[in-house]
């Protein structure tokens, strides 16, 4: 008797759950990255609380292979900035030739596409020219970065857990009202100079992966927004059928 | 279903044609528009201005569909049109339609 009373109580909140979303996937649904944040410093509790969520993250083998690096003086995140903006410069007189670029600059384009063609998609490229024009920030002004590095030893892809550690502070922030953004160009300052390395003491095995500019949002950025759906291959009672 | 062929292996599609790169797209509702400018700061590619107190794409708009001007506009004056799309060796594939986050 009370275990029907169970089921049926557990069939009831199933249905409910179809049209209602739950308030983490509200969170995940809403985030979006924010690029104007207030001035205001963000409360150490709720930094550490993010690396917290983060410390907590799945990884292959529970290896946890990743290094955070709170910044909170502004001094650094504008030095790291600066050396970002002069490597964007350089790269960005070498190869961009997206608009009316001489065919040398295609030519030398074509062949570092092919040797990073991550770095080199066509959306970073023009990221590249804009935080050279100063029309992108790097870190937007936030009062908190947070530096993501991969311990190269870990177990499978060490990168992928850094991202997974990486969204579960991002959504830990957001549920806390505070804004983030994954910002990926440090890379440029951290591959190609030893300055910052040094100043921060990083070396092997740890290698640069992401950051993470923190801070309170300048109005409302967060809320849903349409995205393209993706194919999705689905096997079930021997058919294959593809969803979208 | 889309692999990619040898030959879109090798070409890097090129910016100068626009039938190998197509950029997502945001439409205004001028109307609704009250010029705050929150759109244009939220922008990462920096392709939206003000021009007489209403928000306007810029004259190459190389825009990502991120929609994170429309979800920072407390007018709901923005929608999102179109998604953007490469063509080559970036060619995006399996990808249908715009759609909102469904229950």
């Amino acid at each position: 008797m009370v275990d029907q009373e169970q089921k049926n109580s557990e069939t009831k909140s199933i249905e409910q759950l179809k049209n209602v979303r739950t308030e983490t996937e509200d969170v995940i649904l809403k985030r979006r990255s924010v690029r104007v944040y207030q001035k205001k410093q963000v409360p150490e509790f709720m930094i550490k609380r993010m690396l917290e969520a983060g410390r907590f993250a799945p990884s292959a083998g529970n290896c946890m292979p990743w290094k955070f690096i709170v910044i909170r003086d502004q001094e650094i995140i504008d030095g790291i900035t600066q050396t970002v903006i002069e490597t964007c410069k350089m790269f960005k007189g070498l190869i961009d030739y997206r608009y009316n670029g001489s065919i040398l600059r295609k030519i030398i384009a074509n062949i570092v596409i092919r040797s990073k063609p991550n770095d080199l998609h066509p959306v970073p490229f023009g990221g590249v020219s804009l935080i050279a024009d100063g029309r992108l920030g790097l870190f937007h002004n936030a009062p908190t970065v947070i530096l993501i590095f991969a311990d190269e030893r870990g177990i499978g892809f060490p990168t992928l857990d850094c991202g997974i550690a990486g969204q579960n502070m991002v959504l830990a922030a957001h549920s806390m009202g505070l804004g983030t953004c994954y910002v990926g160009f440090p890379k440029l300052a951290f591959e190609n100079s030893k300055i910052w390395k040094n100043r921060l003491g990083i070396d092997y095995p740890y290698k640069f992966v992401s950051s993470l500019a923190v801070g309170y949002p300048v109005g409302k950025p967060d809320g849903m927004v349409a995205r393209p759906t993706h194919a999705v291959d689905w096997y079930e009672g021997g058919m294959k059928k593809t969803l979208y | 279903m889309g692999n990619l062929s040898n030959s879109e292996k090798k070409k890097i599609p090129r910016y100068d044609d626009p039938s190998q790169i197509e950029m997502g797209l945001v439409q205004f509702n001028l109307d609704k528009c009250n010029g705050c400018g929150l759109c244009v700061k939220a922008c990462p590619g920096d392709v939206i201005k003000l021009q007489d107190k209403k928000a306007k794409l810029t004259d190459r708009p190389e825009c990502i569909a991120c929609g994170d001007c429309v979800a920072i506009c407390t007018e709901r004056a923005i929608t999102l049109v179109k998604s953007y799309r490469y063509s080559g060796r970036y060619k995006t594939i399996d990808q249908g339609g715009l759609e909102l986050p469904r229950l």
